[in-house]
């Protein structure tokens, strides 16, 4: 597994390799690849820093692993692959506190929930979005989105 | 809890630079125009409940990936041809 991103802003110096527990396996992480969630998930307020992990066998799904707080890892997958013609769009203020500009290239995520027998589901109301600029992100809950909490992501 | 009494065009203040204003008061419910610094958000607490329900039931799935992995690559494949 590798990450994706690269957080430059944190400091260097010294061990910067973080071991990782998923449920999905023990990983070697950096710490400059932290993401910052300053309100943390819903459910999750005390996690604050996230990594991605990625892997051949797991894609196009990712994991979303929390480094502090409650132990969690959410399986993500890019809401436009789970949803063709997926579209969200930030309000300025959102914009704002992920410290991006207009132009700002953003990655998009949307946490999946496995049934143990059953269908998958995808929640495409409230995306996770990251500006890989600054290693920022938050879930995204816009007021008047009609995507549903649960989207079935069906296997045959 | 804190109760307060309000009118219309009444407001409270919490902590520094939130304000909650009652802008109409109706026979089915209350507008209320909430003014707060952008790093705060602000939600309908049904809203986040159920992002916060879906949230837990993402990070408790105990299901291996690899199935629906799979079968997503095999969906983007065929749809890529």
């Amino acid at each position: 597994m590798t990450n994706t991103v690269l957080n430059e802003n944190l400091p260097t110096d010294g061990d910067t390799s973080l071991r990782v527990e998923t449920r999905f396996g023990e990983f070697e992480a950096d710490r400059r690849n932290l993401i910052d969630f300053p309100s943390g998930l819903p459910g999750f307020e005390q996690c604050r820093h996230f990594v991605i992990m990625s892997s051949l066998s797991m894609a196009p799904l990712q994991c979303l692993h929390a480094v502090d707080g409650a132990p969690a890892s959410f399986l993500v997958i890019d809401p436009r692959v789970a949803l063709p013609g997926y579209r969200c769009v930030l309000s300025a203020p959102d914009r704002l506190r992920l410290r991006a500009e207009e132009d700002s290239t953003l990655l998009w995520l949307a946490l999946v929930t496995l049934g143990e027998n059953g269908p998958a589901h995808v929640n495409l109301r409230a995306p996770v979005v990251i500006n890989p600029a600054g290693m920022v992100g938050f879930q995204v809950m816009p007021h008047d989105s009609l995507y549903p909490v649960r989207h079935p992501l069906c296997v045959e | 809890m804190l109760v307060i009494t309000r009118k219309r065009n009444e407001a409270i203040i919490i902590g520094h630079g939130i304000e909650v204003r009652v802008l109409r008061v109706g026979r089915d419910g209350v507008r209320l125009g909430v003014t707060a610094p952008a790093s705060i958000p602000v939600h309908r607490t049904e809203i986040y409940d159920m992002v916060s329900t879906e949230n837990r039931a993402a990070a408790d799935g105990v299901a291996s990936p690899a199935i629906l992995a799979d079968w997503l690559r095999r969906q983007i494949a065929q749809a890529g041809q």
